[in-house]
């Protein structure tokens, strides 16, 4: 590439690109940075809020990790920048290198002459007294019993043989860059065709699954090409879902052993799996989409029943004795004309003031309240929010001598459900599967080539034996020893 | 008064395990044929006695011997024990146990001082309970083993490949085979590590958490740094075959894979948070 003319500049780039991204050195390079970067990722940690980077770095960090995209930097652009070279380089070593690999290999020459074998490192000449041909038939006897394979011609001078074994273990390698990409694109297939769900479930209760639609669109475009656009659109699919129990098992020393489920599913209103149970570690599967136990909590937004006691809101003694509350059902406190009903409860209480509606900050138990309805005689007096941290508040029942005071709840237990969909997970595993037979091929088998030149001198017979590995060197030259010695000649 | 089997063939091992590694540098320097006879045989009765403390944890507590960090450095200890034997066995070079040794016996140093919080038995939450978690971790530590053979063989790698350069001559220098073997043994423990390492850290990690949590990859720490780990050793397996990289960088790079690795099983478990955090609690 000395002349502009022969090569013009676009050539003369690309071929600097192709000859980069064909280079050892770059791959080292990329997969240095690859570790170097995710040593980062695990330490910043991913995927917080905002402050949380605030309250850990300070506000001026803060801004730099969220403009270098370091919060969620295994999917910042940058990170698939460099997985996107790690699959070129593979791609560019792979067409640069397994052609020729694949012709020296399979088209080895076999008319050689003695010159040759003494120009391979690792050579050895034996002078025996036998005829050419009777040397011959007994080193093809040694080398089937190794499990050689050999092909001969006769050349004017002598005959050349030529034995190899093992040329499966010269494409190890490559078997591993293919299960590489397999493995990328399994991850990438199930990226943009799987979905992940996480649902809170009630025992009795029936949900409809979510799943998420995909429709190719091609209203983009980059300089008048237009681009495929995938949209993902979640939609109730017809798949309901039962929980009918949920459970934890404890060890004797109280720590929790399991966390179970029973499943119940229908498909089009048809039943289609009943009273199937999962845990930890045995999810439920039903047409590629996959229930997993995850997690369970206490209801956040209900209780099964909540307990007051009525107080006289003078003295503040107990008027009458602590009552229980189911939900949603009336309750007549005894010896009283009033009546209350438990309508809603949120475990940590927060209210908005442009919306003016209540809804729990979380789903901690941080500050529960709870929402009753108070009845007189069967008419509605009051509606109030009681809250279980703060038992003055709001707990006077207008127009009377009581109060109402929130003393506690019992909860209603949830199971939490993993959901999901994620059709590349085949080929991630059909890829795990080619990396480990393509390492063992690259490491394991090894690519032995021995030429070997049969003449006559004289009266003697003349063996020149010279031996190539791809590796592994030091045990195949005992190998070639044994095989200089049983061919039983005087070594020189 | 009830004797905890599993402990008192711990506390055998350890002091097995001083005798061989002291045995193993004596042979190294004196080169007397007996004495390497003998590190051999303590060598074998160590590998022994902490197989039957392994054996008698997973009696008494009822589960695989590798849930907490206590048990899974003792089976890193066994594995890492019987990974070099075959190695002296089929290469007849026993020079390289000294160091061997020295790495076993820092491990079971480092194991018996943990505190008592990480040494008591527990029984297993519910998402270690998992045929795949069990072939995880056994495959995942042959991979540490042999990564940790490759380390020890790369530093006398360094320092032989030095005096071979220099033609300098030091008689424990001269005991250890030539460069280009080392480097060849060194490259042997790698291959077997990174087989183990790819089959376990990565692809069963990957299939238990799919069967768990229903992701088979989620950048958790723990994830991450088996994959930075395995970046390191693809990159030496590439320096190998790269002009200029062969040799001394490539030693290098098995022994900055092996500080990874020790990173990846403590560090990543006491400093990082994640789900693997569970061997802190």
């Amino acid at each position: 590439m000395t002349t502009s003319d022969k090569n013009p500049i676009h050539k003369i780039i690309g071929g600097k690109i192709w000859g980069l991204f064909g280079s050892l050195k770059f791959v080292l390079f990329i997969l240095f940075s690859l570790a170097i970067l995710s040593v980062i990722g695990t330490v910043i940690q991913q995927n917080q809020p905002p402050q949380f980077y605030v309250g850990e770095y300070g506000s001026k960090w803060a801004s730099l990790i969220f403009s270098i995209g370091l919060e969620n930097m295994y999917h910042a652009w940058w990170f698939s920048i460099l997985l996107i070279f790690l699959v070129a380089n593979i791609i560019v070593c792979t067409i640069d290198r397994f052609p020729p690999k694949w012709k020296a290999t399979l088209e080895t020459k076999i008319d050689i002459d003695a010159k040759f074998i003494k120009n391979i490192a690792n050579n050895h000449t034996i002078v025996l007294q036998d005829e050419p041909q009777a040397v011959k038939e007994n080193i093809l006897n040694i080398l089937h019993k190794k499990r050689y394979k050999i092909k001969e011609a006769n050349t004017t001078e002598g005959i050349s043989l030529y034995a190899w074994k093992g040329i499966t273990g010269r494409f190890g390698s490559d078997v591993v860059h293919v299960s590489l990409l397999l493995t990328l694109v399994g991850a990438i297939l199930g990226s943009i065709f799987g979905f992940k769900d996480f649902g809170a479930f009630y025992e009795g209760e029936v949900t409809t699954i979510p799943v998420v639609d995909f429709q190719f669109g091609a209203d983009r475009s980059w300089h008048g090409i237009p681009l495929p656009k995938i949209e993902r659109q979640k939609r109730a699919s017809d798949i309901q879902l039962r929980l009918d129990k949920f459970w934890i098992d404890y060890y004797e020393t109280g720590q929790i052993k399991q966390y179970n489920s029973i499943l119940t599913l229908s498909d089009s209103g048809r039943e289609v799996i009943k009273g199937k149970q999962i845990w930890v570690n045995a999810p439920l599967h039903y047409h590629g989409l996959t229930f997993y136990q995850s997690s369970y909590g206490i209801a956040y937004d209900r209780v099964k029943q909540a307990e007051f006691v009525l107080k006289d809101s003078k003295t503040h003694k107990t008027a009458v004795q602590p009552f229980q509350a189911a939900w949603n059902i009336p309750y007549d406190i005894p010896g009283t004309d009033y009546r209350i009903k438990v309508v809603s409860f949120v475990s940590d209480f927060g209210y908005d003031p442009t919306t003016k509606t209540i809804f729990p900050k979380s789903a901690e138990h941080n500050n529960p309240a709870i929402n009753v309805e108070i009845y007189k005689n069967g008419k509605p007096v009051a509606r109030p929010w009681l809250f279980y941290n703060y038992a003055d508040l709001f707990a006077q029942i207008p127009d009377s001598d009581y109060e109402l005071v929130f003393r506690g709840y019992k909860g209603i237990v949830y199971t939490g459900l993993s959901i999901n969909r994620d059709p590349g997970t085949a080929i991630v595993w059909i890829g795990a599967a080619l990396m480990i037979i393509g390492c063992c091929m690259a490491f394991f088998i090894f690519h032995k080539r021995i030429w070997m030149y049969v003449r006559k001198n004289r009266n003697e017979t003349e063996v020149h034996l010279g031996g190539m590995i791809n590796k592994n060197k030091f045990t195949f030259e005992r190998e070639l020893l044994e095989i200089v010695e049983s061919i039983g000649g005087i070594k020189k | 008064m009830k004797v905890i089997m599993s402990l008192l063939f711990f506390d055998m091992a350890f002091w097995f395990y001083f005798a061989t590694m002291l045995f193993y540098f004596a042979y190294w320097i004196t080169k007397k044929e007996l004495l390497g006879q003998a590190s051999t045989v303590l060598a074998i009765i160590s590998t022994f006695a902490i197989f039957m403390m392994l054996v008698f944890r997973t009696k008494e507590s009822g589960h695989a011997p590798f849930s907490n960090l206590y048990e899974s450095m003792t089976f890193f200890v066994w594995v890492i024990s019987i990974a070099y034997l075959i190695m002296e066995f089929r290469y007849k070079i026993r020079v390289i146990g000294a160091f061997v040794m020295a790495i076993v016996f820092v491990a079971m140093f480092a194991t018996s001082n943990l505190p008592y919080r990480f040494q008591d038995i527990q029984p297993l939450n519910p998402a270690l309970q998992s045929i795949w978690f069990e072939l995880h971790v056994f495959s995942a530590f042959i991979g540490y083993a042999g990564f940790g053979i490759a380390f020890g063989m790369a530093i006398i790698y360094l320092i032989k490949a030095r005096f071979e350069e220099r033609k300098a001559s030091h008689f424990l220098i001269d005991r250890f085979p030539l460069s280009a073997i080392l480097d060849e043994l060194s490259y042997k423990s790698v291959a077997w590590g990174f087989i183990f390492f790819t089959l376990g850290a990565l692809i069963l990690g990957a299939v238990w958490a799919n069967k768990a949590w229903g992701t088979y990859w989620s950048w958790d720490p723990k994830e991450t740094w088996s994959l930075i780990t395995w970046f390191v050793y693809a990159a030496y397996l590439h320096a190998r075959v790269t002009r200029g990289w062969r040799g001394k960088k490539a030693a290098y790079v098995a022994i900055f894979g092996f500080l990874s690795t020790i990173f990846l099983y403590w560090g990543v478990s006491f400093v990082l948070p994640g789900l693997h955090a569970y061997a802190s609690q």
